[in-house]
């Protein structure tokens, strides 16, 4: 949109004069047209959902509903990062499981305490995100073939650790995240809480800080972006180290919200649900383009659509179709809009 | 009408440098040629393996019995690497993440067709090979015509076709006897005449892995439509200039995947005996294993670059390293070396690839 | 401080360039004074050394021999980041921005402006709209992604970043071949605000008329050199175009008689929405029309419409006396045209693949039986024969185009388009990145293409290209036939034409530039 006069709004909409700003708008709004949609959509099926099964919307049906929701959503504002940033992961899902059986093993066997296994959980993840940003930002080869290769290494690593099927005997420590009553407060869970904070938090610094807005050069001109003086390396390493420590936030959740017994299944699939999140958020995915709201959003959505179809009795693996078909509208959307903005030069 | 200059020489307009010294030419040999690098490392892993097995290290005997048996797995990871080679090939970032599930969901239909319905085999099978080639249409579509990414696409439509596959028959696998007795196609059998003296190897060797191999490599090789494969993954621009039709040919090559799937459907469903609703998608799924092998086979994944030879080679070698691992760690602890071996191939192959591409043009 | 006077330092002064490529010397000797505070034109034809001086300029590349001094200093600019901070920014006609950011990001990207830890998002705006005034240009929507402008736009843009960056030197790169007249306008006026503020504008152009409007001095370059550097108060286009192009050439011309037959090409009013309009031209057989313009002028899309690759929004073109319509490169084949295009490696060569590949591919129906099983044998004796024809150095079919000279893979890229005999032959820049001799060797083949009968379009930018080969030349301007020559056209004729000269007295062009400055010459 160009202005040959004074900008349209010259207060910002009418939000804007609400909220006392004067002059134009100096930076994009709060809530892209994506997210605008996306809200709607989960209003909507929130809505039906609520009136097709009145169990929906009464708080002990929501509530594990955002608690399912936390752990993909953490997994997801390092996602987010890391498709606008140009790149891909798959192997977060065998990242959980390595920084689940390492925490689990560490709160049995070794009786630490929680926060040191939080911390130690965060480490082991951000180490492991730590192999793939190096090899993909140094080793010149797709991110998605080094990613592949990784969830092989990493899973191969878990098991080891695992030894026997299970580790049995998770501590009560955990209950803090879980789904009792210690897990929540005014009834928001707090891995959720926690979850919103991190979001929130790296939402700011996308948006606002200089560091935040490099990313999004990297992911649409990493040449360009090299000789604006970026360092291209280190920063494409810092999305999948900080996607890594998030995932180790995330098994942590992950063991809160399930059992005293943890078995070998933790993590699986999970990369998938969380990349459908971010694309299905509006996140492109040729990079440069993405945020972490939308992100939420999208774990949001294809969370109720889970819940969704298991309430309404429905087989719960239709709830993946469902989630294959958002993420086809999702990039047919991109696409779209790619193309308009070609045709309008 | 022949113009003035005179007629063409024979010095070589090459501007690759000349190798200086046997060691440099070896290495270069080694890195261009998949081929050769691969048979060293088949080689490399018999010998090995076979060491270890006469000096008692393995809980079984890694002999040419053994390996023989191992083909069996052989089969169908051979056939999805090639179909993934296909898709690879036709480049702009093709690759299909959603194969295993096109098995999965072919695989109970053929169930339904063969199982339920009282089909006879070889109808069952041409529905399969039709669904599966329509499953595979649906990617190509929106890929090649629709132009989104491949990666993501083929992430939508793998959530898609698995649940699918779980849905249609409630999550329940089909092994009803006539399903069950399918199992004799992949059984061993002795080759005649020579028989005696050779191991007894699989019939899905004969039944399916070779004529797939070689319908593919005759497509490849020998037709048109190979030509313009290659031509579009090398240069898609310059392909449209010269008058190919980018969209359909790339289209046909996510349909002929989809088509591989649905005989490798067949294949597995009577190897176990059951069409079961995640044949292609347990653990990790069989997408990941055919794109290594493919990748280890020197396709490069940037398209335009792969033959049939390296990916059976390739096939051959993760098939036989497998078998021998699993000999060498007991119980739980082998499938997991597998995975290490599968993942620390796959990177490294990558990576060797892209050295080879930057370094010598690609493999050969 | 504004400088312009005599006698003062000038901003940047090089003294002595040279840069060769391998065998092909790009500079041979260039000599370059700009002075703070006006605009200076940079003129010559293709090859003579424009772009390399740029490149040089702009740290892109490092000069072989000779001397830079900036504000009397002696620098050595040995990358892009040198050139930057030394003040020396380049706005190139592909607008370097990153579409998803908005245009305060792109203009401070890397020196962002703070408050704290966050970005001054009021400041960046503040200054943004501060550029824009300075240059005379109306502000742009804050928020809005960089992708969303017009070229013209995108392009203040990437000015504006270069004031902001405290660019002494501005070095901008045929802007005005892809604006609108009256975005040149705006353009112009841009450039006067920097000229004010002191800022050295190096303006490189084709369009000699548009010289006059806005630059100060004009330097030519001819050959790889420096040939002078004058004010254009005392020039005209066409002593302009004289100096481009040297003394009296002996141009060799084609000996070749051309039937009179009817047309087999004509082109009748023929015009696509935005790119070109009212194009005429026809081709006869045996006859090779060239079909000459600069940037921007549309001479390239109207070779693609021909060839299908963008159909045409009206007028029509004829083969054979018949009309018709191509709407694939595929169909353009079938109706007996043949294309080589114009940017070898990215439209032209399938790079890993051999020269047989390279020439088979298009005509696989010819090469097969039933369209397809691959009839090798015959592929082999057509590439050979193809080889063998064309002269292309190499001891085998089979041999990997990659590794091959440009002259060789443009040959193989020919060598393509000959295979089935095509009635019309359009030939996009057919020499562009060629040495001498197969230079010559392909001008030998297109004259004996012609002489067997087929109708050639040869379209280039390379002159006396044109003028060697072509039987008649056709001058496209503002995306239409402005001017045909004939054999017997010196180079400053149509060079002349090209680029806009219309009464050609100096004092009419001066009175006019007088007149959009406000200040007497």
């Amino acid at each position: 949109m160009t202005t040959t006069s004074p900008p349209k709004t010259p207060a910002g909409g009418p939000l804007g004069r609400l909220l006392g700003r004067r002059g134009p708008r100096v930076i994009a709004p709060l809530v892209s047209g994506q997210e605008i949609v996306l809200i709607a959509v989960i209003a909507v099926l929130w809505l039906v959902l609520g009136w097709a099964t009145p169990a929906f919307l009464t708080a002990d049906s929501l509530r594990p509903l955002l608690i399912e929701v936390a752990p993909i959503a953490l997994i997801g504002v390092g996602m987010t990062l890391v498709i606008v940033a140009g790149g891909i992961d798959v192997s977060v899902g065998s990242q959980m499981m390595v920084c689940g059986v390492i925490t689990a093993r560490l709160l049995v066997d070794a009786h630490v305490s929680l926060p040191v296994a939080m911390l130690a959980a965060v480490a082991v993840g951000a180490l492991m995100g730590a192999v793939n940003g190096v090899l993909i930002a140094w080793g010149r080869v797709h991110a998605i073939i080094i990613t592949f290769g990784t969830l092989n290494l990493f899973q191969f690593v878990g098991r080891q650790i695992f030894g026997s099927q299970t580790v049995n005997g998770i501590p009560e420590t955990l209950d803090v995240f879980g789904r009792g009553d210690p897990g929540q407060t005014l009834g928001v869970p707090h891995s959720f809480l926690l979850t919103a904070v991190i979001a929130a938090a790296v939402w700011w610094y996308l948006r606002q800080t200089p560091g935040g807005r490099h990313f999004y050069a990297i992911g649409g001109d990493p040449l360009a972006a090299e000789l604006a003086g970026i360092r291209v390396r280190r920063r494409v390493l810092l999305t999948y180290v900080i996607t890594g420590a998030l995932v180790g936030l995330a098994a942590v959740f992950t063991l809160a919200k399930g059992t005293t017994t943890l078995d070998q299944s933790i993590g699986a699939g999970q990369e998938l649900a969380v990349i459908a999140a971010v694309i299905i958020g509006g996140t492109s995915i040729m990079g440069g383009r993405g945020s972490v709201l939308g992100t939420i959003l999208g774990a949001l959505l294809v969370q109720t659509v889970s819940s969704g179809v298991t309430q309404l009795g429905w087989p719960s693996n239709l709830s993946d179709l469902f989630v294959g078909l958002f993420v086809i509208i999702a990039v047919g959307t991109d696409l779209l809009r790619q193309r308009a903005r070609r045709r309008s030069r | 009408m022949t113009t003035a200059a005179p007629p063409s020489t024979n010095a070589p307009e090459s501007g690759a440098p000349e190798a200086p010294g046997r060691l440099h030419r070896a290495v270069r040999a080694i890195l261009t040629r998949r081929e050769l690098l691969l048979v060293i490392l088949l080689v490399v892993v018999l010998v090995w393996m076979t060491t270890l097995s006469y000096g008692g290290y393995l809980t079984g005997p890694y002999d040419p019995d053994y390996l023989s048996a191992a083909l069996v797995d052989a089969v169908p990871l051979a056939m999805l690497a090639l179909a993934e080679l296909l898709v690879i090939v036709s480049g702009r970032g093709g690759i299909d993440l959603s194969i295993g599930a096109i098995v999965s969901l072919t695989g109970m239909v053929f169930g339904f067709a063969h199982g339920l319905w009282g089909w006879p085999v070889l109808a069952a099978i041409g529905l399969a090979i039709l669904v599966g080639g329509l499953l595979g249409a649906v990617n190509g579509v929106l890929v090649a015509w629709l132009g989104f990414p491949a990666l993501i696409t083929t992430l939508a439509t793998y959530y898609a076709y698995k649940s699918l596959a779980i849905v249609i028959n409630d999550q329940k696998p089909i092994s009803t006897p006539s399903i069950q007795s399918l199992y004799s196609m992949t059984e061993a059998v002795e080759i005649p005449v020579i028989g005696r003296n050779i191991p007894n190897v699989p019939l899905g060797v004969f039944t399916f892995l070779v004529p797939t191999v070689v319908l593919v490599w005759l497509l490849l090789a020998r037709t048109t439509y190979g030509r313009r494969l290659f031509a579009i993954g090398t240069n898609d621009v310059a392909a449209t200039w010269s008058g190919v039709h980018v969209a359909k040919t790339r289209l046909l090559a996510y349909v002929l995947a989809g088509v591989l799937a649905g005989v490798v459907a067949v294949y597995v469903t009577g190897q176990f005996a059951s069409a079961r609703p995640d044949a292609g998608t347990s653990g990790n799924g069989l997408a990941l294993p055919a794109i290594t092998i493919a990748v280890l086979g020197g396709v490069a994944i940037t398209g335009g670059i792969g033959r049939v030879s390296g990916v059976l080679l390739a096939a051959v070698l993760i098939t036989w390293l497998n078998a021998g691992i699993l000999l060498l760690f007991d119980g739980n602890n082998g499938s997991q070396f597998q995975l290490l071996a599968l993942g620390a191939v796959l990177v490294f192959c990558a990576l060797l690839n892209a050295y080879t591409i930057r370094r010598y043009g690609g493999t050969r | 401080m504004a400088e312009g006077a005599d006698g003062v330092t000038p901003r940047l002064s090089m003294t002595g360039v040279a840069k060769r490529y391998g065998a092909v010397r790009a500079i041979r000797h260039a000599d370059i004074e700009v002075a703070a505070g006006t605009v200076h034109a940079l003129v010559g034809e293709n090859g003579a050394g424009k772009s390399t001086l740029i490149k040089i300029l702009s740290g892109a590349v490092t000069a072989d021999a000779g001397a830079i001094v900036f504000d009397g200093a002696p620098v050595q600019i040995a990358n892009t980041t040198d050139a930057i901070a030394l003040g020396i920014a380049t706005v190139y006609q592909e607008p370097q921005l990153f579409a998803e950011l908005t245009v305060s990001e792109n203009i401070f990207l890397g020196r962002e402006l703070r408050a704290g830890p966050r970005i001054d998002w009021a400041a960046q705006h503040a200054k943004v709209v501060e550029l824009l005034e300075l240059l005379g240009v109306p502000a742009k929507d804050a928020t809005a992604p960089v992708g969303e402008l017009s070229i013209a736009e995108q392009q203040q843009v990437s000015i504006a970043k270069a004031l902001a960056g405290d660019a002494k030197v501005l070095i901008l790169d045929e802007p005005s071949a892809i604006l609108t007249d009256a975005e040149i306008d705006v353009l112009f006026g841009v450039i006067r605000r920097l000229k004010e503020s002191g800022v050295a504008v190096i303006y490189i152009s084709h369009r000699l008329d548009e010289l006059f409007r806005i630059a100060d001095v004009v330097t030519v370059m001819r050959d790889g050199a420096t040939v002078g550097t004058y004010p254009l108060a005392e020039l005209s286009v066409r002593e302009i175009a004289e100096l481009m192009v040297g003394g009296i050439l002996n141009e060799e011309r084609s000996a070749r008689e051309v039937p009179d037959a009817p047309p087999r090409l004509e082109l009748r009013s023929l015009g696509l929405a935005g790119k070109f309009h009212d194009v005429d031209l026809s081709v006869r057989p045996g006859e090779v029309v060239g079909l000459y313009g600069l940037v921007g002028s549309g001479v390239a899309e109207i070779a693609s419409t021909i060839y299908g690759i963008e159909p045409a929004t009206s007028g029509e073109i004829r083969i054979g006396g018949t009309s018709v319509r191509p709407t694939s490169p595929r169909h353009a084949q079938k109706l007996g045209i043949a294309l080589l295009p114009a940017d070898r490696k990215r439209q032209g060569m399938f790079a890993f693949q051999p020269i047989a590949f390279n020439i088979s591919i298009g005509h696989l129906g010819l090469l097969s039986r039933l369209a397809i099983w691959m009839d090798r044998a015959r592929e082999r004796r057509v590439a050979r024969e193809l080889i063998d024809r064309l002269a292309v150095k190499t001891p085998s079919e089979r041999q990997p185009i990659g590794a091959m000279s440009g002259g060789n893979s443009q040959k193989v890229v020919l060598a393509r388009q000959l295979v089935e005999r095509p009635d019309v032959l359009v030939l996009a820049e057919p020499t562009q990145g060629v040495d001498v001799g197969a230079k010559e060797e392909i001008h030998r083949i297109i004259d004996g293409l012609a002489a067997e009968g087929t109708a050639v379009l040869v379209v280039t930018s390379d002159l006396p290209e044109a003028l060697r080969i072509a039987d008649r030349l056709l001058v496209v301007r503002g995306g239409t036939t402005i001017a045909e020559f004939g054999r017997d056209a010196s180079q400053v004729d149509v060079l002349a034409a090209a680029a806009g000269a219309r009464d050609e007295s100096p004092a009419t062009v001066a009175t006019e530039a007088a007149d959009e400055t406000g200040v007497t010459a």
